[in-house]
């Protein structure tokens, strides 16, 4: 005796029909809401790629993110250092996303960019520290120069925070105090 | 069982912090405090603390990490009025620490004691059991009216209702200067480096901020002072907080 689908696709065998296409629905669901919904990558005013950046131009990180060795905050570019670039980059001049960004530059506008790596507000992080003890920004941004559209690959809790703290012997690395404020 | 005992007795050793590179110890020189306040206005801005509100505060409710009680002393005509600021003593032997069913308030390398909000269950044991009686509790959730969230401090969580808090020494300016201090490699922050909103503010010095493990820092000279006492010794609180008591004349 075999399994075959096909059993439950006869017109007699209406209710198993229909478990199996809310069975297939949720999995579907599940990968469209992950895809475009979810707020691990979620859609960007502007369809920026970090892989033609960092990987094709090869921008070093901090190119654009000056803050990060510096403040605790690695900073998103200002409209005007994306300009600076793209004002002498005429080959791309008419792709529609250079349009868009250009739009926000006459309008005068920030551009709004949806934050992925977002920590909660009783979280103490400085990118500082962390970049001056050595760490490297994929360690826990994940391959960020092969992505089109940013991801976020951690899970950027407590455990996962704790674990690499434990893992490389951090100076009162494991004291509530250090993160929590 | 009997080897986590041990190891909570090891943990509640007075001192047991001597093998860190901090103590932090505040000294408050009662013969300085004119009872101006100024420590509570700082305090308030710097650590988001809510305005209650006259109702509320007549339920005793209102949040001050620090407060300056008075007292009166003598009999009518002759009769003093004497101030001294209260605040979380950061005792070694805390009550607090060993109430707390959640572990949300414990003592830390640093020998101060902390609270977590965001662990805190709200049982407010430790507030029945701290005899300084400095610690709050949030009744309500309160909210800033526009423009005034503006100056929240964003070094500081801003706490919900249910949650216990209390007075942390500052520890964002304490994390600030031990920062700076890795920046310049340096083991450990300088004397007079930190500097909390109550000891900025107070216009005749008598809040005196510093690391008791380090001998030669201010605080440590001024804990030497024979006018010094600590506040309800006999409960073997054993506090960080050294008062200096009035010089009568």
């Amino acid at each position: 005796m075999s399994i075959s689908v096909l059993d439950a696709l006869r017109p007699g065998k209406k209710p198993a029909l229909l478990g199996l296409v809310l069975v297939f629905g949720l999995f579907v669901g599940a990968w469209v809401h992950g895809k475009y919904f979810s707020d691990r990558s979620p859609i960007q005013p502007i369809e920026f790629s970090h892989m033609i950046h960092a990987t094709d131009n090869e921008i070093p990180c901090q190119h654009c993110h000056i803050y990060a060795d510096r403040t605790p905050v690695a900073g998103v570019p200002s409209v005007s250092k994306c300009m600076g670039c793209h004002n002498s980059v005429p080959s791309v001049r008419e792709h529609p996303e250079i349009l868009k960004l250009v739009a926000y530059w006459e309008k005068r506008e920030p551009i709004p960019w949806i934050k992925v790596h977002d920590l909660p507000d009783f979280v103490h992080f400085t990118h500082k520290r962390h970049i001056r003890a050595g760490l490297a920004c994929q360690e826990c941004h994940g391959p960020v120069e092969t992505m089109n559209r940013i991801t976020r690959v951690a899970t950027m809790r407590m455990p996962w925070c704790v674990d690499c703290h434990t893992e490389r012997n951090v100076e009162h690395g494991r004291d509530c105090w250090t993160c929590h404020k | 069982m009997s080897t986590f005992v041990e190891k909570l007795r090891q943990y509640r050793k007075p001192g047991y912090y001597d093998k860190f590179d901090y103590h932090w110890t505040m000294t408050i020189d009662l013969d300085r405090c004119t009872g101006c306040e100024a420590c509570m206005v700082a305090c308030q801005a710097e650590n988001n603390l809510p305005i209650v509100g006259e109702k509320r505060f007549a339920e005793n409710r209102e949040i001050k990490w620090i407060r300056i009680e008075r007292y009166w002393e003598g009999e009518y005509p002759d009769v003093k009025m004497r101030f001294i600021p209260m605040l979380c003593q950061h005792c070694d032997d805390a009550p607090c620490e060993t109430a707390c069913p959640v572990f949300a308030t414990y003592h830390n390398q640093d020998g101060l004691n902390t609270q977590i909000y965001n662990r805190c269950i709200g049982t407010r044991t430790c507030a029945v059991y701290c005899p300084y009686e400095v610690r709050y509790f949030n009744w309500f959730t309160y909210t800033w009216d526009e423009p005034l969230e503006q100056q929240l401090n964003p070094d500081v969580t801003v706490r919900e209702k249910g949650v216990m808090e209390k007075c942390t020494f500052c520890i964002q300016r304490i994390r600030i200067a031990k920062d700076n201090a890795k920046d310049d490699d340096r083991r450990r922050v300088r004397d007079g480096e930190v500097v909390p909103a109550c000891v900025q503010s107070c216009p005749t010095e008598a809040l005196v901020f510093g690391n008791s493990n380090d001998p030669e820092a201010k605080v440590s000279k001024m804990m030497k002072n024979p006018r010094g006492y600590k506040v309800l010794e006999e409960l073997n609180t054993t506090p960080s907080i050294v008062y200096l008591t009035k010089v009568h004349s």
